[in-house]
């Protein structure tokens, strides 16, 4: 653990508000870009990226020190975002593919397409998929996390994650190819 | 192109994304502040104990004069009998 984390999560658990405060503040963008994965809606995300933080505080004593503070703080995150997925379960709601970003990008070279407009077909993409299927591409896809690492953040073994990432990827093409994607973005060639 | 090596090419270019910046340091501490346990006030809390034992005081002295007054049926059985005279 970097010095400056270990003095302000002592001073945190001594009661020192501004120490935590600066925790925050070093920590709040990766975690946000995490939970952008979860959701797109701006309001929604600063709720759950102050959930984590909240939550973190709370659960400082049972950090140990033996991993960076950014990797305990990712996995609140990650277990955070899919309580999300599942609380919406419930209300299912049909992710559509921005259509007019599909033209828009038709005729255009892959490497001038906004990474913004890549970001939100992928994840209404991925929205299609059932909940642990799609936990486990948003982060191999969007973070370029690796099977053990998804294993470790969820508690899960990594035999399920490697068989949930092999289902799923059959099942993110079969919908891929339903949508003509490739297709729309001009890829087929 | 495979659809995967497509969906792969475009998280390439997803992973680029700027994502919002909240700035959320000064709600979580109110949120810290608002859901941290308030401390135990201690006046409550003594006049509280202090009715029990007062209570409790009263209830065992109770108890102690009630068990003097107390005769066991069982010692009735083995004690003498008063003499009684029958005529």
């Amino acid at each position: 653990m970097e010095n400056a984390d270990w003095l302000d999560v002592t001073a945190s658990l001594n009661g020192e508000e501004e120490a935590y405060a600066r925790l925050v503040r070093r920590y709040e963008q990766p975690i946000t870009g995490l939970l952008w994965r979860f959701t797109r809606d701006p309001a929604q995300c600063e709720e759950l990226v102050q959930q984590v933080f909240v939550e973190a505080y709370f659960s400082l004593k049972t950090y140990r020190g033996d991993a960076p503070l950014l990797h305990w703080l990712r996995r609140i995150a990650t277990r955070t975002g899919y309580r999300f997925w599942r609380a919406r379960a419930k209300e299912p709601v049909e992710a559509a593919l921005p259509e007019d970003f599909l033209e828009q990008v038709e005729a255009v070279d892959d490497d001038e397409i906004d990474p913004a407009e890549a970001a939100a077909v992928l994840h209404a993409l991925l929205a299609r998929l059932p909940d642990d299927d799609r936990l486990v591409l948003t982060l191999m896809y969007f973070e370029d996390v690796g099977t053990k690492d998804i294993a470790e953040r969820m508690g899960w073994s990594r035999a399920k994650v490697k068989t949930q990432a092999l289902r799923a990827r059959r099942k993110i093409r079969e919908i891929a190819e339903r949508e003509r994607l490739l297709e729309k973005l001009g890829w087929t060639r | 192109m495979d659809a995967l090596e497509g969906l792969a090419k475009l998280a390439r270019r997803a992973r680029e994304e700027q994502t919002p910046v909240f700035g959320v340091a000064d709600a979580v501490r109110l949120r810290i502040r608002s859901a941290a346990p308030q401390p135990i006030t201690l006046i409550p809390l003594g006049v509280f104990g202090g009715m029990s034992a007062v209570a409790a005081s009263i209830f065992v002295i109770l108890a102690v004069e009630l068990w003097n007054y107390m005769v066991s049926p069982v010692m009735e059985l083995v004690a003498p009998l008063p003499e009684i005279p029958l005529w």
